[in-house]
């Protein structure tokens, strides 16, 4: 009857564990707040553990080169979305919306994209 | 008379075509076929999910938390097994601390091999007469694995390795795997389980119904006081193809504010 109890216990607590490929969002980024930033795709770099693209940002005559770090390869593949899906944005203008990076360099974690053809990709919680 | 040759002719046509075919399929025996493509997605957070919207229409993608690192706790036939390995009372303060840091501390964090066991069950399974292979997507790269399955002995020159030396054979209808001869430095969980070179792990994988049953068992009795056997993790059949993962780049540690972070594998 112990073991019983032990092995639901367990199996609960790893079933509780949630599985993704890093550190939290909390620990570089501010997991409270959304920016949104509109700008040219320059780069679409797919990696692990996590996708990376890169957007140019114009204000004024100036330039952010803001980089957006995304959920794992694995997960995009799982849910549908590949490289191209991205790509076929380079060098038009797209809209993120991030957790900005805690120490306010032009970082961010992707919440939600828009290109230019006004389709949209956005990861959801579903729990 | 001319008859009775043309049929002898392709009588002995047919037997051969036979014989062919028979060694080009495989055979595994009176054994059950652990050949396949299995469901495993490794490093994908399961709490979530994608929305699409396109052209006035909206898509929502879920992920199967099954699809993740298998239905942990299930299959028929599993060995007792238990949430946490039993470590020595010196090294407890040891393990708690580097779970507690493991943004910091664990090697698959900054993409390394995740080694036995902790990569899990194979994604794909070719099982030969005297050998099976194994298959896998990892973001470290995507090892894999040959283990004989003919009664012979472990490598004695071969060189430590973050997935060890493995001689497998059948008890029944499972498939067990002994694998030796580790480097010590990888864990065997994303708990901070450390282990020493002496580390040794059994595999153990069977069929349930459909589905293939994963379970391994580690003992290190350096760090360890008894051999540890985890939460068996049973995985469906996918109609996935392998893909080559991208390569490893982590970046931001130099940026961790604290040691906030999630579990991998």
């Amino acid at each position: 009857m112990r073991s019983l109890l032990w092995a639901v216990l367990a199996l609960a607590a790893a079933s509780a564990q949630p599985v993704a490929g890093h550190h939290s969002i909390s620990a570089v980024f501010e997991a409270d707040k959304l920016v949104s930033v509109t700008g040219t795709l320059t780069k679409v770099d797919w990696i692990n553990p996590h996708i990376v693209i890169f957007v140019d940002v114009k204000t004024g005559s100036a330039v952010a080169n803001w980089k957006v770090a995304g959920a794992p390869p694995a997960w995009w593949r799982n849910v549908g979305v590949n490289r191209a899906d991205f790509a076929e944005s380079l060098a038009q203008q797209v809209t993120v919306e991030v957790n900005p990076a805690q120490d306010g360099s032009p970082y961010g974690y992707l919440r939600k994209i828009r290109f230019a053809n006004g389709e949209s990709l956005e990861a959801t919680s579903t729990q | 008379m001319k008859q009775i040759a043309c049929a002898v002719i392709v009588s002995t046509l047919l037997a051969s075509a036979a014989a062919v075919a028979q060694q080009a399929r495989p055979t595994t025996g009176d054994r059950p076929d652990l050949s396949g493509t299995w469901a495993i997605f490794p490093g994908v957070n399961a709490s979530s999910a994608l929305r699409r919207e396109a052209a006035g229409t909206e898509e929502t993608r879920r992920l199967d938390r099954t699809g993740i690192r298998g239905a942990v706790g299930q299959g028929r036939g599993a060995l007792p097994w238990t949430a946490a390995p039993s470590y020595k009372p010196e090294f407890q303060a040891k393990v708690q601390d580097l779970d507690a840091r493991q943004s910091k501390t664990d090697p698959v964090f900054y993409c390394g091999k995740p080694g036995v066991p902790r990569v899990g069950p194979p994604r794909r399974i070719i099982q030969l007469p005297n050998e099976v292979v194994f298959f896998y997507e990892d973001m470290s790269g995507d090892p894999y694995r040959i283990i004989p399955t003919d009664g012979r002995p472990h490598r004695a020159s071969a060189n430590p390795s973050s997935y060890g030396d493995a001689v497998g054979r059948w008890d029944g209808n499972t498939l067990v795997i002994d694998v030796r001869n580790f480097v010590d430095d990888t864990w065997f969980g994303e708990k901070g389980y450390f282990h020493t070179d002496a580390m040794r792990v059994t595999e153990r994988l069977w069929r349930d119904g459909d589905n293939l049953v994963w379970q391994a068992t580690v003992d290190d009795p350096n760090v360890l006081t008894a051999p540890w056997t985890m939460a068996p993790r049973m995985v469906r059949r996918s109609t996935q193809a392998l893909e080559e993962s991208p390569p490893c780049r982590e970046t931001d540690g130099p940026l961790l504010r604290n040691d906030d972070h999630h579990d991998q594998r």
